[in-house]
Parts: C-alpha cells; sequence; structure tokens
C-alpha cells in the first residue's frame, strides 16, 4: 500500500507541475504574442490623419503599401487584416470590456472556480454512491434471475403463445400475454434509457423537466451514458466467476442453501437484491457476493474515470451554465487555456482521490482475507 | 431455452450471432423507413453521418488493439529486461488512466481544430483517422491490460517453459502461441466493447464540440457524423419532441415521419450500443471468456 501511496503521490506532483509549467507557458505566450501584435500594428494605429472606419481611408493605404512595397502584396493584405482584426478585437474582446468579470486565473475567478468544484464533487460522489448501489443491485438481480433459468420476457411470451397451455383462449390467458409484452415493452425502454446518451435524454425531456436542476443531472449521471449498465455486467461477471469456484460447489455438499427461488424459506428475498449483505451466510449466494465485491472494489477506479466523462458530457452538452463542465468549455472556447488548465487538474485530482480511496478500502479489505485486520 | 417451441435453437442460444443480425436487420429497417419516408438531403446525411462513425470507430478498434497489442508485449519484456524503463511507462500509463477520457478526447480536438486551421489535416479520412486515433489513446490501456493478463497467466504454465528449452524464441512464444492462437477470442469480444465504447465517445464529443466549441473552424469543415448531426438545430428539435409524444404533447405518429431526421440518428446510436453490448456479453458466454 505504501508504494502505491508513493505512485500516486509521485504523479499528482508531476501531473500538477506539468500543469503549472504549461500555464506558466502559455501566459508568456499570449503575452509575447500580443507584444508582438501591438508592435506590428501601433504604427499605423498611430497615423492621426488616417480614419480606419472610412473604407476610402482604408483603400488608399492599401494602395500606398503596395507602391512602397510592391514585392510584398500578401504582406501587405495581411497587415491591413491584423489592423481590422485589431480594432475590431477593441470592441469585442471580452478582456477589454467594463463591467465583465476579470479574464485569466485571477483570485476572484479561483474563489468562484472554487465553488464550482465544491458542487461538481459532491454530485460526484452522489452518483457514484448511487450507481455503485444500483449498479450492483441490477447485477445481483440478473444473477438470481439467470439462476432461476428465466429467459427474456420476449421469449417468454413467444413460449407462452406457441405452447399449449390449458387457459388457452381464456381471459386470463390473454391478462397473461399482455402483461409478458407489457414486461418486454419496459425492459425495452428501461434499456434505451440506459444506453443513451445524457444529450439524448436531456433533450427529450427539456420541455417538460427543469434540466438544469442538480437532482436531474444526479439522475442523469447515474442512469445514461451506459455507466449503470456497464458497471453492473462487470458485477455480474465477477458474480458468474466467483459461482464457478470449486468452494461454492463444496458449500453445496456441505448443505448450505443454494436455492435462488423468490420468497422460499432457502431462498432469496426481494430484500437481498437492495443490500446483498442482509443475505444470511448460511446461503451460498453470500459468499459469492463478498467475494465479488471484493474484485470489484478495484473497478472503482475506472468507475471514476467514466462518471466524470459522463457528468462533463451532461454538463457541456445540455449547456448548465454556473457548473464546472460548462466552465470548462467556455475556456477552451474563448481560449482561456490558463483556467482550462486548472479546471483539468482539479477533475484529475478527484480521478485520483477516488484511485487512492480504492486502493485503500482494498487493502483494508485485503487484509481481512488474509487474517491481518 | 427451456421446452417450448422452436425458439429453442442454437442460434437463439448464440447470443452474440444473434445480436448481430437484430442490428443488421434494424439498421437495414430504418434505412429503409428513412428512404421512404425522409426527404433525401437529410437520408444523405445521415447515412453519411452512420458510415463516417462506423468507419472512426473501426479505425479506432484498429489502432487500440494495434497499440494495446504492441505496449503489452513491451511491457512484458522491459518489466524482465529494463525494469526502470518499464516503472517509467507504467507510471506515464497510470497518468492516463487518470485522465478521464472525454477530457483527453477534448484537448484533442483543440489540437485537429489547429491542425485545420493551419490547414495541415485537410481531407475528410484524415480528419477521422485522427478522431480515431485521439479515441484509441484513451480505451487502448484495456487491451494492454488484457494482453498483460494474458502472458502473465500462460508464462506461469509449463508450456511456456518447455517451449523455451526448446529453443523458441520468448516473442514468437507470447505473439504466436498465447496470444495469437490463445487469445484471439478474448481480443475479439475486446474490440467488439471498445468499438461501442468508440461510437459512444465519438458521438458524444461530436456533439459537445458542435454545440458549443467550433468557432474557429466552421462545422461544414468536420467530416458529418452522428455526433454533429444530432448537434444540430432541426435534430435536437426532432429530440425535443420524443418527449413531447410521452407526454402527450405531440403526436407520437408524428415522430416516425416529421422528426425522423433526429430521431433516427439518436435510434442508431442506441441501437447500436445496445447491440454492441448484447453481441460482446454472447461472446463471452459463448467462448467462456
Amino acid at each position: 500500500m505504501k508504494a502505491k501511496l508513493i505512485e500516486h503521490a509521485l504523479s499528482v506532483f508531476f501531473v500538477i507541475g506539468a500543469f503549472v509549467i504549461l500555464v506558466i507557458v502559455w501566459k508568456h505566450v499570449q503575452k509575447s504574442e500580443a507584444e508582438a501584435r501591438i508592435k506590428l500594428v501601433e504604427p499605423y494605429l498611430n497615423l492621426g490623419f488616417l480614419d480606419y472606419s472610412d473604407p476610402l481611408h482604408r483603400a488608399l493605404l492599401k494602395e500606398t503599401l503596395d507602391l512602397y512595397y510592391p514585392d510584398r502584396t500578401a504582406k501587405n493584405d495581411s497587415l491591413l487584416l491584423a489592423i481590422e482584426s485589431f480594432r475590431q478585437e477593441q470592441f469585442t474582446n471580452q478582456a477589454y470590456k467594463t463591467g465583465g468579470e476579470e479574464r485569466g486565473l485571477s483570485s476572484e475567478k479561483l474563489v468562484k472556480l472554487g465553488n464550482m468544484y465544491g458542487l461538481f464533487i459532491l454530485v460526484y460522489l452522489l452518483v457514484m454512491v448511487l450507481s455503485y448501489r444500483v449498479a450492483q443491485s441490477l447485477a445481483v438481480l440478473r444473477f438470481i434471475q439467470m439462476k432461476q433459468n428465466r429467459s427474456s420476457y420476449v421469449a417468454e411470451l413467444y413460449r407462452y403463445l406457441v405452447g399449449s397451455s390449458p387457459a388457452k383462449g381464456n381471459v386470463s390467458f390473454y391478462f397473461k400475454a399482455i402483461s409478458l409484452l407489457g414486461k418486454a415493452v419496459v425492459k425495452g425502454i428501461g434499456y434505451a434509457v440506459l444506453f443513451s446518451p445524457a444529450y439524448v435524454i436531456g433533450y427529450s425531456v427539456r420541455s417538460t423537466f427543469e434540466t438544469d436542476s442538480y437532482f436531474f443531472m444526479i439522475v442523469l449521471g447515474v442512469v445514461s451514458n451506459g455507466l449503470l449498465i456497464n458497471y453492473a455486467n462487470k458485477f455480474f461477471t465477477y458474480l458468474v466467476t466467483e459461482s464457478r469456484k470449486g468452494y461454492v460447489q463444496a458449500a453445496i455438499v456441505k448443505n448450505l442453501n443454494a436455492s435462488y427461488a423468490w420468497g422460499a424459506g432457502d431462498g432469496m428475498s426481494i430484500r437481498s437484491v437492495f443490500n446483498p449483505q442482509s443475505l444470511y451466510p448460511s446461503h451460498v449466494f453470500s459468499h459469492i457476493y463478498v467475494n465479488a465485491r471484493y474484485q470489484y472494489l478495484l473497478s472503482l477506479k475506472e468507475h471514476a474515470s467514466f462518471l466524470i466523462t459522463g457528468l462533463i458530457i451532461i454538463e457541456m452538452a445540455l449547456n448548465i451554465q454556473g457548473h464546472l463542465g460548462y466552465e470548462l468549455m467556455q475556456d477552451l472556447l474563448y481560449k482561456e487555456y490558463d483556467v482550462a488548465i486548472c479546471i483539468i487538474a482539479g477533475i484529475f485530482l478527484i480521478v485520483k482521490g477516488t484511485e487512492i480511496f480504492a486502493d485503500a478500502w482494498f487493502h483494508v479489505e485485503s487484509r481481512k482475507y488474509e487474517n491481518r485486520a | 431455452m427451456g421446452n417450448g417451441g422452436s425458439l429453442s435453437g442454437s442460434f437463439y442460444n448464440q447470443k452474440d450471432r444473434l445480436w448481430l443480425v437484430i442490428w443488421v436487420s434494424g439498421i437495414i429497417g430504418l434505412g429503409l423507413w428513412d428512404a421512404l419516408f425522409l426527404n433525401q438531403p437529410a437520408f444523405t446525411l445521415v447515412r453519411a453521418a452512420f458510415g463516417n462513425t462506423v468507419v472512426a470507430g473501426c479505425l479506432a478498434v484498429v489502432l487500440s488493439i494495434g497499440f494495446g497489442w504492441l505496449l503489452g508485449v513491451a511491457l512484458h519484456f522491459l518489466e524482465t529486461r529494463r525494469r526502470p524503463v518499464y516503472l517509467a511507462v507504467t507510471f506515464i500509463l497510470n497518468i492516463l488512466r487518470s485522465i478521464p477520457q472525454i477530457v483527453g478526447i477534448l484537448v484533442g480536438y483543440i489540437v485537429l481544430t489547429v491542425l485545420i486551421e493551419n490547414e495541415v489535416l485537410q481531407s475528410r479520412f484524415a480528419q477521422l483517422a485522427w478522431m480515431a486515433f485521439v479515441i484509441s489513446l484513451f480505451v487502448f490501456l484495456e487491451v494492454v491490460d488484457l494482453v498483460r493478463g494474458r502472458i502473465n497467466h500462460f508464462s506461469k504454465l509449463d508450456f511456456f517453459h518447455a517451449m523455451l528449452c526448446c529453443g523458441i524464441k520468448e516473442h514468437r512464444i507470447i505473439n504466436r502461441e498465447i496470444l495469437w492462437k490463445n487469445t484471439r477470442a478474448h481480443l475479439f469480444q475486446k474490440m467488439v466493447s471498445i468499438f461501442g465504447i468508440a461510437i459512444f465517445l465519438q458521438c458524444s464529443i461530436d456533439f459537445i464540440v458542435s454545440v458549443g466549441l467550433s468557432t474557429d473552424v466552421s462545422l461544414s469543415n468536420f467530416p458529418v457524423t452522428l455526433g454533429n448531426l444530432l448537434s444540430r438545430l432541426d435534430s435536437k428539435q426532432d429530440i425535443l419532441a420524443i418527449g413531447k409524444a410521452f407526454t402527450g404533447l405531440t403526436d407520437a405518429q408524428a415522430l416516425l415521419f416529421q422528426h425522423l431526421q433526429g430521431v433516427s440518428i439518436a435510434v442508431l446510436i442506441v441501437f447500436t450500443l445496445l447491440c454492441v453490448y448484447k453481441i460482446s456479453n454472447g461472446l463471452v458466454s459463448r467462448f467462456n471468456l
């Protein structure tokens, strides 16, 4: 664990150091570029007899330049363009506007970013905890259904319709068929939501819900972008792998409960789906779950990276103003790269923090397994 | 499958093939519907966007597998022969792992914009290839982990040492015996899942870039993809209509005829992601991965 912590600390120092250097280099480049531009256009702007807003004066300047420097007409055109864009910037550049906020990394900006960052971490933590729990529940449910030999609702409906049911032709027959069809449709819609990118869901419900709210962002963060379904699938894979191991067969031979029927005395309860730790140790699944969860802990690392990807997509794609992702997009748009680098460094720290937490948790759990706790 | 009907055939149980057929049929079905009811310019755009997205996704898969294989094998040799270099490379890779994909890809797109502005990348294919390259940089680590895991597993078995004793070169054992002969199914499954991730990331980044980032470079300079086509105003209005259809504000029927462009793109993205997930899971079951 010590080696891991050292590696994490080193990578944090390395990346933050690289970002600081980048910011310094960027500021320097920006400053020297601005100075070079001013140096280029200043002599021409100081010609008091020229009115650059008058097209005639501009044309005269061009002709004069072409007369004096006939062999560099392209350069003359570029110079005129540079003068024009410099003048335009005096009116349009955010940096020259009074009353607006200061551009670049100022203390005021850092406080603003700090608030956004705090809220981003809060949303991140909530989505992380929720998706971690719900993904496990979905995986457990799928595992139990697999053990119950349940097939898809569509296959069940097909078998029901073509099979020989004693109730065929009765109202109850049609009722069950419609119920199966309904379940299949609901499951299909559920899949569509789980695999939808956040912006598809966001835009489709924009006229109905307040999509800028934190609640909506958290819900969207959990259910969209395939996050939940992929991590549920990962946990399900661990459950299946564990269930194939020898100790499970040995436990069954030693009379541990191994029934996966709902509500049976030695079977599973709905509660165990939502809280798998509530199962009695006398059921073999509780051991499968504990061992699968142990391996799943390290998945939190990649979960963190993917979750942040999802949150940034939500904030950027839905243009949720006042959020960190939106701010990052604005900074990239207006080439405020120093602020953008600062935000990216913050995001990197969140992922690193989660990685350190996951490693520590895994270490603690490993000590339990090795009877060193 | 249980006791009823011909549905219990082997094809139904091979979920990867079943879902591949469902995906292809779904795309063809949607294409036919669009050919009948979507206006010709929009249909052309949707086809081009889907084609470009799939091409970029496939390129990302090929690049990821290539990088992952090369680096996975290289790391194995570095670990045993050049320990300091190995530590330095894994350190860099772990840093890369800690950067959320979307952030890294955004930076890659800024570089793309600069390259287009400076007329370095002019052809559409080169731009798609660049997108695929950037995406592959942030997903190929999954392949590295897989390759490393397989090499570690097999190098502990007797056959590895026996082959070394027989004078077979280590790189040949790793590349041919371990990776080519014994990891193809794993790599194939990984390729499918990376294809899904690449499609998702590409659509998302194109959507974001088109919605709020491209000012210096006109949208028309970028190759049309599902993501940037979805970000257009008419497509977004079509997507808004989906929610309205559920709340009864818009006739659900209109979704199938009037709002077809946006709805088709959304369906293409979601349906592709779902099918890729199912195909990947099917491969896991079929090959017992």
